[in-house]
């Protein structure tokens, strides 16, 4: 039931991802409705529902895109990554700290795929313009992921798979 | 425990050095099938969001239904004059090519109408999904245009749809010619926010080259990418750059690049003998839709 889950909230997300149009201010981020899934799947769920979760995301995310195939991937791993090992020293259920993790999860996923394309030479952002839009991804990330946790919480407890918790 | 924890993150570790690591070839083609996965759905909620808008505009513009058709048909009696002239001209130009003993130059182009259903999902692209891809006959690197001009090129195409590298995004570069001053540059996108404007610029235009605001720009036909007299858009602003040696022209372009719910791609002949299924046109002459495979479309009817 969980893995149903996952791939329904996976779809929605992506979905979403491509229809909501970008943020019009602070670099024009994307609304992070695959990583609320992600990092969703990092706090509340064993690790290797977190793994299958970044790496479909990824390649959901990236075929949605112009992006090379597991560069997306790569910064869920690292956002989830980082959300998993600090879990341990916070109460992830409470909203103020799911902003919290929402806003810092979206800024490591912005820095790192900035990163891995600019490596690559596919954008022409500069360190600047990727500040800023790592900024936006902050504000964004802080507000949507506790709503999207509470999407996802309502239909887990509507399923019954709370039991799966880690 | 410790080494089945380390194992898995080895074997995921591998995973995304495969995925990123695969050859062109495979990395389409899976991305290909996972976005003619997604795009149904993607179709039907954009389908599903647009009848909703329609619907308000159709309430809220219920008092000037009347004056907007009064408007339309007015429009449509002069397009048509227009068309017929155009008729004429062509016959008349094909007839002096002929006794010039020039070249037959090809007239018709064909024009794919597609929907748009999403844009790209990180947001470091300025792109636009369309439901149409290969098995439709669209091809890679083709214009694709709206009814008021240029908005950019297919990209990255899966067997239902392709996606549009809008020409507001720095790496579209397209070759141009300012029509008034026949002026020819290199036209590339400035990265402007969606529906910002100017969405392009002209860099290494001559200082003694006379550009002015408000000059028409087109497509100059030049790389081989680009049909030749499209319409780009209009020079919004013209400035020399700090050290005089040139100057550098800010394009608007003529469609909204923020607000696009159809476009045309073009296509050739040969992109087009891979078509599987007809594509719906509408008769302008009739006021009818039809089944048709393209649309075909003469060179001075193109925006």
């Amino acid at each position: 039931m969980t893995v149903l889950m996952l791939l329904f909230w996976l779809l929605v997300g992506g979905t979403l991802q491509v229809l909501v149009p970008a943020w019009r201010h602070m670099g024009q981020p994307m609304f992070p409705f695959l990583l609320g899934v992600v990092l969703y799947t990092a706090l509340n769920k064993k690790p290797r529902y977190f793994m299958a979760a970044a790496i479909l995301a990824g390649i959901l995310e990236d075929s949605l895109s112009l992006a090379p195939l597991g560069s997306s991937a790569c910064a869920f791993l690292a956002a989830g990554s980082l959300a998993i090992l600090l879990r341990v020293d916070f109460y992830t259920d409470k909203v103020r700290t799911t902003m919290c993790f929402g806003a810092l999860c979206a800024a490591t996923t912005t820095g790192t795929m900035a990163l891995l394309l600019r490596s690559k030479q596919l954008i022409l952002f500069s360190g600047n313009d990727i500040a800023w839009r790592m900024a936006g991804s902050t504000m964004l990330g802080a507000v949507l992921i506790p709503v999207w946790f509470w999407g996802m919480r309502s239909s887990e407890r509507l399923l019954g798979t709370w039991e799966d918790r880690d | 425990m410790k080494d089945r924890r380390w194992i898995a993150l080895c074997a995921i570790g591998l995973v995304v050095l495969v995925m990123m690591n695969l050859p062109d070839a495979a990395s389409s083609r899976v991305k290909g099938v996972v976005r003619d996965g997604v795009s149904p759905l993607q179709g039907v909620l954009r389908g599903g969001v647009r009848e909703l808008r329609e619907i308000f505009r159709y309430i809220r513009g219920i008092g000037d239904l009347a004056l907007e058709n009064r408007a339309l048909s007015e429009e449509i009696v002069y397009l048509r004059g227009e068309m017929r002239m155009t008729h004429d001209l062509e016959r008349e130009n094909q007839l002096l090519r002929e006794q010039l003993g020039f070249v037959e130059r090809p007239m018709s182009r064909h024009l794919i109408p597609c929907e748009v259903i999403g844009r790209d999902s990180t947001g470091w692209w300025a792109t636009i999904r369309l439901n149409k891809g290969k098995t439709s006959g669209v091809a890679d690197g083709r214009a694709v245009i709206t009814t008021d001009g240029l908005i950019g090129r297919t990209v990255s195409l899966s067997q239902r749809t392709a996606d549009v590298l809008l020409l507001s995004d720095p790496a579209c570069k397209v070759s141009v010619r300012l029509t008034r001053s026949d002026v020819f540059g290199v036209a590339e996108g400035t990265g402007a926010k969606t529906g910002e404007q100017p969405v392009c610029r002209i860099e290494y235009l001559s200082t003694s080259a006379d550009i002015r605001e408000g000059d028409e720009v087109v497509t100059a036909g030049m790389g081989g990418l680009f049909p030749k007299g499209l319409l780009v858009g209009h020079v919004s602003r013209v400035e020399p750059v700090e050290s005089g040696l040139y100057q550098v022209a800010w394009v608007t372009s003529a469609a909204n690049l923020g607000e696009l719910e159809y476009a045309f791609v073009s296509a050739t002949t040969d992109d087009l003998a891979v078509t599987a299924a007809p594509v719906q046109a509408f008769d302008w002459e009739e006021g009818e839709a039809y089944p048709v495979d393209v649309l075909e479309f003469s060179e001075e009817e193109l925006p």
